[in-house]
């Protein structure tokens, strides 16, 4: 294939699931300039893969195994990146209109508790929110498909004991 | 809330307009991955040892012949070959880290069994450098007249043979420590998340 050819149907696919892309940066990033580093990596990293994509799996079970595959490897500029940030104090949707009413205040409480996950559970949690099936995250994340129920019941568990506290307003 | 009600919000993330979306730019970018640093830190790497016995013509240009007569100069110009072979082997190793096709998990497991592979590639290479390096401050003497060796075979053979051991037990220490500072804090990190799943 023809390398202009090539740019394009990826510059194509890549607009596709721009939005897809940008979730997964907003789950393992924190501030918007690390967000686009991230995502300046992960269209790198696909660009360099996209040659030797056939096709065998979906083109987006390929694309969210290499943007969670970067993510959570690729330590970036700052190399405590991953573990220095507060996830309390970053909230991660600024942007929405609704901000200060009762439901926006649970739901950015929510999103910090998120931000408070491991690498693994976060992944998790993202796929689960795009509503994608246990046997996709399967293929995306390699865990057989029991181990990932297990899983997501023990992260609601922990979602839920970690904003407890703050309906209670004792934090 | 409960993380089911958090969907119809994560629906609606909207794709900021600051974000850059122009692809084909972005494609232009280097890498700044740990495993891009690596790539880099190899290319150096044959680049510099490649060149440094020209260097070291270069600085005994009134005489060449010194030089190219010399046991030492091809000695050196050996153990760069070596160097730059090893630095061509890890960066290959590099290269297979930046595969990405497989699951996650696959991939970290790969991950964590080349940068070992590598590490050890790395303490098996230093100690060969070192006991080649042994071998040729012992050796050279009986072939070529060198007045710094001299001075050196002139010690008691006890305290030569002590300082090569102090030298290797040193080296030991100091590449547990190195490769714990480079690497191991990224090992560790990948052998975490492994962990986790």
């Amino acid at each position: 294939m023809q390398k202009q050819e090539l740019e394009k149907q990826f510059e194509t696919h890549i607009r596709d699931h721009q939005l897809l892309l940008y979730k997964v940066c907003r789950i393992y990033a924190y501030t918007e300039a690390d967000r686009q580093d991230l995502f300046q990596e992960i269209v790198l990293q696909l660009w360099k893969a996209f040659p030797k994509f056939r096709g065998d799996a979906k083109f987006s079970t390929w694309l969210y195994r290499i943007a969670i595959n970067t993510a959570i490897t690729g330590l970036r500029k700052s190399r405590d990146f991953i573990t220095s940030y507060e996830p309390a104090q970053l909230p991660m949707l600024a942007s929405h209109d609704s901000a200060g009413s009762a439901e926006e205040e649970q739901v950015q409480q929510l999103y910090a508790a998120i931000g408070q996950l491991n690498q693994v559970e976060k992944a998790l949690v993202m796929l689960y929110l795009e509503e994608r099936s246990y046997e996709e995250m399967e293929d995306i994340l390699g865990i057989n498909q029991g181990n990932l129920r297990v899983k997501m019941n023990r992260i609601k568990e922990k979602l839920r004991q970690l904003t407890k506290p703050l309906h209670y307003g004792t934090r | 809330m409960e993380l089911d009600d958090l969907k119809q919000h994560w629906k609606q993330t909207p794709v900021p307009n600051n974000i850059n979306t122009d692809i084909m730019k972005l494609i232009q970018h280097k890498s700044y991955g740990p495993v891009a640093a690596l790539k880099k830190e190899f290319r150096k790497q044959m680049i510099v040892m490649a060149l440094l016995p020209l260097f070291l013509l270069i600085t005994t240009v009134d005489d060449p012949t010194k030089a190219l007569t010399s046991i030492l100069f091809w000695s050196y110009v050996a153990f760069c070959i070596v160097v730059v072979a090893f630095a061509y082997r890890n960066y290959r190793i590099a290269d297979k880290m930046q595969n990405m096709n497989s699951a996650v998990r696959s991939n970290l497991e790969q991950q964590i069994m080349l940068l070992e592979k590598r590490l050890q590639w790395k303490i098996v290479g230093l100690r060969l450098a070192m006991l080649f390096f042994i071998l040729l401050v012992e050796v050279v003497p009986y072939f070529q007249h060198y007045r710094m060796l001299d001075k050196w075979h002139a010690l008691n053979p006890a305290i030569r043979f002590g300082a090569y051991g102090a030298l290797l037990l040193l080296q030991y220490f100091t590449n547990q420590a190195l490769n714990k500072h480079k690497f191991g804090n990224h090992l560790s990190y990948l052998k975490e998340l492994v962990n986790e799943m």
